[in-house]
């Protein structure tokens, strides 16, 4: 591929291989600063494969999914001591300690397991992800393509929603004077039609390629199989590190 | 000789839904002809592409009645893949229905999943990209290429698999008129050039009538107007109940004709228009 860094040399299997070690890290981890460093480690991987500013948009969409993950989690634990409470007083909107750092873990957790995502996505186009989901990894069809699909879109996604909150402000339709939470709830109608359109994507998308006869039977290649000694370097080192970071930490 | 595309009394109902998609649906093409196809939104189009490639049955479910063949296959009894070397297919959505990240690849996908050979393969991406006339974009990056580029991507990715027939669902609705035109004058080259069988889907029928010899309409899922855009466009109460664009020129000899001052054939386009005007004014003249 023209003018691109050594991720996009990699084959999608390889950066399948790094999204899993990732992942298995961030399980085996139970502090929060390890799972931090383990999502700066993905940050660092997105910014030496030239790809971190493109996928700037999809991490801000993760940090906001954790963000509500998290506030939906922390009030429901009651476990351990009261550091804060909503309203004082009366015991609403309570949070503790335990909870506190349980939450934080989850969220921060999340947000480096699914952060490898953009970064695959944004360095293999979609019909290698597809195959190597499909053909290699028997993911089902629908599920790989739904995935590719969404990611791929999601800057295009964010383009329309700001143009519409834009258009709706000359609409005088005020989103920025309430408070968050009238804030999020006036997105929804807003985000709804285009998260229909993304569905219509990812079907146009399986359509194009069925009509191309995808799924035929055994494929050939333009270009020669890149598994090359990369690869198999990159696999090796990602196995090693995370078996030897997987044993300290839990030692 | 037997007709490439022939569709008998097609029905399709969308799962969970009471409406007929399309009802009743007789059509017949013969190999070589371009047919427009044209109606409002939601008219069923879209549905009528799809069970010719196959799509319906084999990926969308749903129930129907009646067969569709395609070059001698019945669609719902021959696998998607084996149809896609028959019939090609162009979308509305120049982005949705690429699936590369440069040309050449894009045009490798259909003939990977064929299992062609890695040396003809390079010989037929090449030879489509001739046929289009974007042999020069070969090693271009698919995002940096227009709107109208990329659906003449998607055009030669179809080309490839050397299909009889192209069915291209409104291909040109997010491009410009410029493009529009390039991208129509493209499949009459097609057409007459190479004998590919072309229906092409389009609701700007001010592109549509002066170039296609045959206008298919369809309105609430029944095909009602069978015929050439001047005898369609001529039916005032038709073309206003199809919501139909009728080109201004056009609107004008209507009148024109109503008034009992024209009795010729309709003009389609402007300098065609002028020409009769002309002529009209002329005997006016003469006589007068
Ligand atoms: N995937 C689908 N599921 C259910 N109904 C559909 C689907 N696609 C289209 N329809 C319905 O079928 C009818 C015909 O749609 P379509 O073929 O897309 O029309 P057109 O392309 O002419 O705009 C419409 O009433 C539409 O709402
Ligand atoms: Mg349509």
């Amino acid at each position: 591929m023209p003018g691109k860094s050594f991720l996009h040399k990699l084959n999608p299997l390889t950066k399948v291989v790094w999204s899993l070690a990732v992942i298995t890290l961030a399980f085996v981890y139970q502090e929060p600063l390890p799972i931090l460093s383990l999502w700066a480690s993905v940050l660092a991987v997105a910014l030496i494969g030239k790809v971190l500013r493109e996928i700037l948009p999809a991490i801000r969409g993760l940090i906001i999914f954790a963000a509500i993950f998290f506030l939906f989690q922390v009030f429901l634990i009651d476990e351990g001591q009261v550091v804060f409470t909503l309203v004082p007083g009366t015991g609403i909107g309570r949070i503790t300690d335990v909870g506190l750092k349980a939450c934080t873990m989850l969220a921060l957790r999340m947000l480096a397991m699914t952060s490898t995502i953009p970064v695959l996505l944004a360095t293999t186009p979609p019909k290698d992800m597809i195959v190597a989901f499909v053909e290699k990894l028997k993911v089902p069809y629908v599920y790989a393509l739904m995935l590719v699909t969404s990611l791929r879109f999601i800057p295009t996604l964010q383009e329309e929603l700001s143009l519409v909150i834009q258009a709706q402000r000359a609409w005088a339709y005020d989103l920025e004077g309430r408070n968050i939470i009238k804030r999020f709830l006036a997105l929804i109608p807003l985000a709804l039609p285009l998260l229909l359109m993304s569905v219509q994507r990812a079907r146009t998308m399986a359509i194009s390629m069925e009509t191309r006869a995808f799924g035929a039977g055994p494929r050939t290649s333009l270009h020669t199989s890149t598994f090359q000694l990369l690869d198999i370097g990159v696999i090796s080192s990602c196995l090693l590190l995370t078996a030897v970071l997987a044993v300290v930490s839990l030692r | 000789m037997e007709p490439i595309i022939k569709v008998e009394n097609f029905t399709f109902y969308y799962p969970d839904s009471q409406v007929p998609a399309l009802a009743g649906i007789n059509l017949t093409v013969q190999a070589g002809e371009f047919l427009g196809l044209t109606g409002p939104t939601g008219a069923g189009k879209t549905t009528l592409a799809l069970a010719l490639n196959g799509i319906i049955p084999n990926f969308q479910g749903g129930r129907m009645g009646g067969r569709v063949m395609v070059a001698g296959l019945d669609t719902a009894k021959t696998p998607c893949a084996r149809l896609a070397g028959v019939i090609g297919s162009v979308f509305q959505d120049p982005e949705a229905q690429l699936v590369a990240e440069v040309v050449e690849d894009e045009l490798a996908f259909g003939l990977e999943n064929l299992a062609v050979p890695r040396e003809e393969m390079r010989q037929r991406i090449g030879a489509a990209l001739e046929m289009v006339g974007i042999a020069s974009l070969r090693h271009r990056s698919l995002r940096e290429l227009s709107g109208g580029q990329k659906q003449k991507v998607a055009i030669a990715a179809a080309v490839a698999l050397r299909p009889r027939v192209l069915v291209l669902d409104e291909p040109t609705s997010e491009l410009d008129p410029r493009g529009t035109l390039e991208i129509v004058a493209l499949l009459q080259r097609l057409n007459r050039d190479y004998g590919i069988t072309i229906l092409l889907i389009e609701q700007k029928i001010s592109v549509l009538a002066p170039r296609v010899p045959r206008l298919v309409c369809l309105n609430k899922g029944r095909i009602v107007a069978d015929a050439s855009p001047r005898q369609i466009l001529a039916q005032e109460k038709l073309t206003t109940e199809l919501g139909l664009e009728v080109p201004p020129v056009t609107a004008l000899f209507r009148m024109l004709r109503r008034a009992g001052v024209y009795h010729g054939d309709l003009p389609l386009e402007v300098d065609e228009g002028q020409r009769e005007l002309g002529r009209l004014l002329g005997s006016r003249a003469s006589r007068a």
